[in-house]
């Protein structure tokens, strides 16, 4: 019943030429460069993406997410740039009106005095196509979004997750060879966002559009994206695929920002294989190191643990691989499907997730946790 | 009397919707109406008691009977007042081209700037210089200082003067709520950049480019006390008005009646434009 655009027969002059070899990427942003009025927004920032990928651009507000994706599109010039390739052709000179990508603003910026498929059209209408057609596709574009019935709707009778969807379909109606995602699902209420990620992911597989998806929400990057880069203050802090980010982070900052709860400072003491030995006051633990650059013994480091990877009990647990620290109880929080609970050691306060909230009862006297789910990395 | 009720009754949707402290207290809304009554007698009495008098055989003695056509019959032999009616209306179109055009191309830049207060304040101000004294002003620069022969182009020019900083406002203030990001959005789907402003930014900004239009129309199609300065030789209709009503008595009829065709023509075509411009193309 629902017909992709890419499908319909068309002579559409802007039809992406047949798709460039696997290896080569869609899209290469060599160190760029950007300062707003002497403020760096970005610096040296080398991003790629291959033809298909669903690429995430993570960060909090500020650090650049919105700059980068303007320079893709051409709103924004950069400052300096080491080189601009849309499926391999220099675009640094190329206006952004001339080049094959589109965008999903943050506000939609959907054209206030015409109707939805008017705005769907928009795309079509500039590059000199027949009306007969640019409707047919409109309507398919729109029944994509599942908007079929709002052809002739004006843009203040929609709700926010229609106009949403009407922002999606006009970005999409050109097939552009990359779709640029600027917080899309941001201004759309927790039911609709969950449903709409979902609805996302499908359309992009089906597609096998380029997506470049920039968001604040590390579970919306984690659940969408074949790659995640992962931005702090401009610069790129890493990237890698979601589980990598997840179970790898680089350094404190990329372990807060993927939701490790349990992160404190330690001095590294000695390194045996992708063992970490290491020592906060008189305690020596053992982890894995998963910074950048390979560690030196006496440097300063900084130590996460993910919540439900910690294990509370009475008695310590003896093995090679634990670490363990003797804790005094403190208060728990309900959370409805599991239960956090406080717990002061020598070392810092720490948070561990218990999912079977009847197990929860006593007072603990340790926590203990794997060598491998102890997380040795940059401060 | 129906657009007694109209109000009436619009007030008292406003008050219900928004339970306003001054809404509760019906005295206030006396008061209002009382005024606005009062208001709209002084504008539309003397109008209509002209458009009486223009069919009275001695308009200038307060009684309208008997009635004529004596005046509109002399009017129609006498061609002297036609030079003049052309002239303006010629003239004051092309004033309201002008003025659309300057006031569009430099509003929307002004909204542009980084910080436009200044230039704004620059652009308004001579909203408030006296019209005798642009007059005086543009006439010895113009005359004494750059020894220029004065004609229709210096009557233009007074009036452009005079009726720019209107329309400027009148875009100003649909320019300053236009969302520039549209334009980025049109940037990005591909649109070139007369095509943005074309497809985009003109039809959002219509309302105020008419609007710019008929003011600056009707601005200079009643200007006289620049034109009598900067004239030359030449005459409009309000200079001929004037220039009648202030030196023969015998012509005072005429004028009556001139004016009353002037209205009965002007009113009924610019309610048509707005009613246009604001509630059809609105809707569409
Ligand atoms: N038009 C602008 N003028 C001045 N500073 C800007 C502008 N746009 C962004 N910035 C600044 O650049 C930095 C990065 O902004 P942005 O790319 O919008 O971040 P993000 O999208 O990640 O929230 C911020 O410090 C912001 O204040
Ligand atoms: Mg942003």
């Amino acid at each position: 019943m629902l017909s992709d655009p890419i499908d319909s027969p068309t002579s559409a002059p802007t039809r992406r030429p047949s798709s460039p070899a696997p290896t080569q990427p869609i899209l290469e942003v060599i160190d760029a460069t950007h300062a707003y009025d002497g403020v760096v927004a970005l610096e040296n920032v080398t991003v790629t993406a291959a033809p298909g990928e669903f690429l995430t651009i993570l960060g909090e507000s500020g650090s650049g997410k919105t700059t980068l994706l303007r320079l893709i599109s051409g709103l924004e010039k950069p400052y300096r740039i080491g080189a601009l390739r849309l499926g391999g052709v220099d675009v640094r000179e190329v206006p952004a009106f001339l080049r094959d990508c589109t965008t999903v603003f943050q506000n939609y910026a959907l054209f206030p005095h015409l109707t939805v498929g008017a705005n769907v059209e928009y795309g079509l209408k500039v590059r000199g196509i027949a009306a007969a057609e640019r409707r047919t596709r409109a309507r398919q574009a729109l029944e994509l979004v599942q908007l079929a019935d709002m052809y002739d709707r004006k843009i203040h009778q929609l709700s926010g997750g229609q106009r949403q969807r009407v922002a999606l379909a006009r970005a999409l109606v050109p097939q552009p060879a990359i779709l640029l995602l600027d917080e899309p699902l941001g201004a759309l209420d927790e039911k609709l966002r969950v449903d709409m990620q979902v609805e996302l992911l499908e359309l992009q597989k089906r597609l096998g559009m380029t997506f470049i998806y920039i968001t604040h929400s590390q579970e919306e990057a984690l659940t969408m994206s074949d790659r995640i880069i992962l931005m702090r203050k401009g610069k790129i802090e890493q990237e890698g695929p979601p589980t990598t980010i997840f179970d790898r982070p680089v350094s404190s900052f990329a372990a807060r920002f993927m939701g490790v709860e349990n992160c404190f400072d330690a001095e590294l003491t000695g390194v045996s294989g992708s063992d970490a030995l290491i020592r906060v006051g008189d305690h020596h633990l053992i982890g894995r190191w998963s910074g950048r650059k390979p560690p030196k013994a006496g440097a300063k480091v900084a130590v996460g643990i993910r919540a439900e990877r910690l294990r509370l009990a009475r008695a310590a647990p003896t093995g090679p691989d634990l670490n363990v620290l003797p804790c005094r109880g403190g208060g728990a929080i309900y959370k409805g499907k599991y239960l956090d609970r406080a717990v002061e050691t020598d070392v810092a306060p720490m948070k561990a997730r218990i999912w079977d909230a009847s197990a929860a009862d006593g007072e603990p006297s340790c926590v203990w946790w794997r060598k491998d789910d102890c997380i040795v990395m940059e401060p | 009397m129906s657009t007694m009720t109209l109000t009436q009754d619009r007030a008292e949707r406003a008050q219900t919707k928004r339970h306003s402290r001054l809404g509760q207290s019906t005295g206030w809304i006396t008061l209002a109406k009382v005024f606005g009554v009062v208001a709209l007698a002084m504008i539309y009495i003397p109008l209509l008691w002209l458009a009486v008098m223009s069919f009275a055989a001695s308009p200038l003695s307060g009684v309208p009977f008997p009635l004529t056509l004596d005046n509109y019959r002399q009017l129609g032999g006498d061609g002297r007042w036609l030079p003049p009616l052309w002239t303006s209306v010629w003239l004051s179109g092309l004033v309201a081209l002008v003025c659309m055009l300057i006031a569009t191309v430099v509003g929307r830049s002004i909204t542009r700037m980084r910080r436009p207060g200044g230039v704004i304040l620059l652009t308004l101000l001579p909203l408030f210089v006296p019209g005798l004294t642009t007059g005086a002003a543009l006439f010895i620069f113009l005359r004494t200082i750059l020894e220029l022969k004065l004609g229709i182009w210096s009557i233009f020019l007074g009036q452009l003067v005079w009726a720019l900083p209107f329309c400027m406002l009148l875009i100003l203030v649909i320019a300053s709520r236009f969302d520039l990001r549209l334009l980025e959005a049109a940037e990005d789907l591909g649109a070139s950049p007369w095509r943005r402003f074309w497809d985009i930014e003109m039809p959002i900004l219509r309302p105020g480019i008419f609007g710019a239009g008929i003011f600056g129309f009707l601005l200079s199609f009643n200007e006289l006390p620049r034109s009598l300065f900067l004239r030359g030789l030449e005459t409009t209709l309000p200079i001929y008005n004037w220039a009648m009503a202030a030196s023969q008595q015998s012509q005072v009829p005429i004028i009556f009646s001139l004016t009353t065709i002037i209205l009965a023509v002007t009113l009924p075509v610019m309610g048509a434009f707005f009613w246009v411009l604001f509630v059809k193309l609105d809707k569409s």
